[in-house]
Order: structure tokens, then C-alpha cells, then sequence
């Protein structure tokens, strides 16, 4: 899987990830997360050889895979404290104002729809200060409205020299990202 | 996500799923409470297998609450997270380990006093058994953290958690039940409670490490 494929990411750019079902597009984010080991190749991360210690890269990252990492005892806020305890309480309201989940603030998880539940899970993109962000189908689940928040939210990342990798199947024009693509 | 912030969801994770706890805690009373309805009511036959009853019925409360251990971070992408948060995934078992412990044998440990008079343990015995569950339980934990991390990602992997584990767990049944049979017949006991502490000291060193690879293995 993903084999002869070399890519190489420079900040400020968002980065698509296109393949066929089962091409290895999740793999491959979750090999460079450290979720998994790589079978061969290398991964370096601002020069430095991280294949076999991902610690250097995991402080600047943000991964979000298929499974959300969201706890359904917990309520939404106590989620993003998880995440960030350091986070203010008015950022808190804010963000939970803009992805239309103040109202649930105190709810817990579990009763949120699979929709609500991702944007839950994106919210750590508003207060987490990661430079990296890999995201395994953000736009999965979500409606238009929350669709063009996150877009914005990528390109604001981009454009302060973040980036942000990402795969979907779904049509994102406005990013204007790079896309990286290979067959099985 | 920090060490504290951890700790903390873990606490209250645990606090909203108390009805686990509850289980492991009522099963282990309703145990304890039919041996002397199924087998022999007299103080001759109760107090001598006291400590044995309430050990064995203790292990198996932890045996229920153990397997499923890591299920939940599992299914809902949290052992993913441990991975990529740049954590000392040892530390971050650990830490969940003292959470779980620290629910699970503290309620035990509150329903002793009640089931050791049912069963007869003489009075001057009852803190040698609270010595035995306070510094042999943590080894359990710690050794079934291994298996139930190695089988997370089974469906049914339950049974294969027990067979994993029991055989490292007679040990420490042993010499609970050795140190408390000692303190009742008026023995030195102390020989077997340091045994006890010495393996919760070595599954302290070995297991955190053992847990975190297979954590890794599991996700992979």
C-alpha cells in the first residue's frame, strides 16, 4: 500500500488526498500521524528523521481519523477541555457560537447527531495552536453550512503557514488544494 | 490533551459509567453471599475459607471490569489519540489503570467489612485481608491491562483475556490467601504481604511498557 509514493509538504498549503476505496489514502495519514508503523520508507519532519520516533511531529499535530476521539460520556464542552484545557471560557463560546453547538454545550456526546458529532470533533481546530493538521474525511457527515466553515477555517490555517492534509471524496473548489493522488 | 486533562476525563468517564462498577461490586456480594446458602453455614467451614472466598470472588469482580478495559477508547478512536497526542503512552496507561483500580477495589474494599463478619473472619485477621487486597490487587490490574489491550480489537475476546491472564494471577491468590490463613492461625504473615507488594512493584515496572505495545499492536 501507498508504495513508490514521495510526497513532500511545505507549510502553507493544503494538501487533498485522492485515491479509490481502499487505495491507502486513511493509511497513509495514519502512517505519518504514528497511529502505524511503515513497513519501509521514511518520514522526516522539519529535517529530522521521525520513522521511528514520531514525538517531534506529534507536537505540532492535530489528527482527526475515522474514529473521532470523542468520549459520548462527556458533554461537548468537556470534550474541547480535553483536548485544550487551557482554552478561555468566551474562545470556548465562541467556537461552540460559530459551529451552531452552543446549545449544546452541556450535552453529552452521545446524544448529538453523527453530524453534530463531527463538527464536535473539528472544534479542536479552532482551539488547538497545531501547525499540522491531518484530517481523514473532515467533511464526512457535515451539512453545507458547516462544509463552508470548515473551508474557511482550512484556508485561515493555510494562509497563517499551517497545513493541512486531508482526504474526501466530496468537491472542495474553494481550497484550491494541491492534490496528490496514486493508484492501487 | 495533558496528563492532568486525561486523568480528569478518565475520572469522570468513570463516574458516568459507575453502573460497571456497580456490577462488579454487586456481583462479587451476591458470590460471597452464596457460598455459606450453597455449601455450609457454619462458622467451622466459613471462617477458615474466608479469605479464599472473598480473594477468589474479588478476582473474578476485577476479571469482569479488566476485559473491557481499553474497549471503549477503542471503538470510539481514543487509543488513536494516545498514539498522536506526543503522550508518554506508558504514563497515560498508567494513569488510566489508577483510575480504574482506584474504582474498583475502593467500593470493594467498603463492602468488606460487612461480608467478612457474614463469613466469620476473626476481627484480628480483617486488616491483614484489607493489607492483601490494597497491595495485591494493583498487580491484577496491571497484568490484565496486558491482555485486555492485546484483545481490544477482538470482538469476542473475553475468554481469551482470562486465559491470558488467570495463570499469572494464581500467585497472587495464593499468597493473599496464605497471608490471611497465616494471621489466623497466629503465623508471621508479613513474608507473604511483601510478595504481594514485590509483584504489584514488578508489574509496575513491566506492564505500563508491555500494555502501551500492545496498545500500539492493537490499533495497528
Amino acid at each position: 500500500m501507498c508504495a513508490g509514493l514521495s510526497v513532500q509538504l511545505v507549510a502553507g498549503e493544503a494538501i487533498r488526498i485522492l485515491g479509490v476505496n481502499g487505495a491507502g489514502k486513511s493509511s497513509l495519514l495514519k502512517v505519518i500521524a504514528g497511529v502505524m508503523s511503515p513497513l519501509k520508507g521514511e518520514i522526516h519532519y522539519l529535517g529530522q528523521d521521525v520513522t521511528h520516533d514520531r514525538r517531534p511531529l506529534q507536537q505540532d499535530l492535530l489528527y482527526l481519523g475515522h474514529s473521532l476521539g470523542i468520549k459520548n460520556l462527556l458533554t461537548v464542552s468537556e470534550h474541547i477541555r480535553h483536548y485544550c484545557p487551557s482554552v478561555l471560557p468566551e474562545t470556548l463560546q465562541t467556537v461552540l457560537t460559530q459551529l451552531g453547538l452552543i446549545d449544546y454545550a452541556d450535552t453529552q456526546v452521545k446524544a448529538l447527531s453523527a453530524g453534530q458529532k463531527q463538527r464536535v470533533a473539528l472544534s479542536r481546530l479552532w482551539v488547538e495552536n497545531k501547525a499540522l493538521w491531518l484530517l481523514d474525511e473532515p467533511f464526512a457527515t457535515l451539512d453545507v453550512n458547516a462544509v463552508a466553515l470548515l473551508e474557511l477555517r482550512i484556508k485561515q490555517h493555510v494562509s497563517a503557514d499551517g497545513l493541512v492534509l486531508f482526504t474526501t471524496h466530496q468537491e472542495v473548489l474553494s481550497l484550491n488544494a494541491r492534490e496528490v493522488s496514486w493508484l492501487v | 490533551m495533558t496528563y492532568f486533562s486525561f486523568l480528569m476525563t478518565e475520572f469522570c468517564v468513570l463516574w458516568r459509567r459507575k453502573h460497571d462498577v456497580f456490577n462488579a461490586v454487586l456481583f462479587f456480594i451476591i458470590v460471597v453471599s452464596l457460598f455459606p446458602l450453597g455449601i455450609d453455614p457454619a462458622p467451622e467451614f466459613l471462617a477458615p475459607a474466608s479469605g479464599g472466598i472473598l480473594w477468589c470472588a474479588a478476582v473474578l469482580s476485577i476479571l469482569m471490569v479488566i476485559e473491557g478495559i481499553f474497549k471503549e477508547d477503542y471503538r470510539d478512536g481514543s487509543l488513536e489519540q494516545w498514539l498522536v497526542s506526543g503522550l508518554y503512552l506508558p504514563l497515560l496507561v498508567l494513569l488510566k489503570l489508577i483510575v480504574q483500580w482506584a474504582g474498583v477495589v475502593m467500593p470493594l474494599l467498603m463492602v468488606m467489612p460487612l461480608l467478612s463478619q457474614m463469613l466469620y473472619l476473626p476481627s484480628g485477621s480483617f486488616w491483614v485481608l484489607i493489607m492483601t487486597v490494597v497491595l495485591g490487587t494493583p498487580s491484577l490490574f496491571l497484568i490484565g491491562a496486558i491482555g485486555a489491550a492485546l484483545t481490544v480489537s477482538l470482538r469476542q475476546g473475553a475468554m481469551l483475556v482470562m486465559l491470558l491472564i488467570l495463570p499469572f494471577y494464581l500467585p497472587v491468590i495464593i499468597f493473599a490467601v496464605s497471608a490471611i490463613r497465616a494471621s489466623q492461625e497466629g503465623a508471621p504473615y508479613f513474608g507473604f504481604l511483601a510478595m504481594l507488594l514485590a509483584m504489584s512493584l514488578l508489574s509496575l515496572v513491566i506492564s505500563p511498557f508491555m500494555t502501551a505495545v500492545a496498545v500500539k499492536a492493537s490499533v495497528n
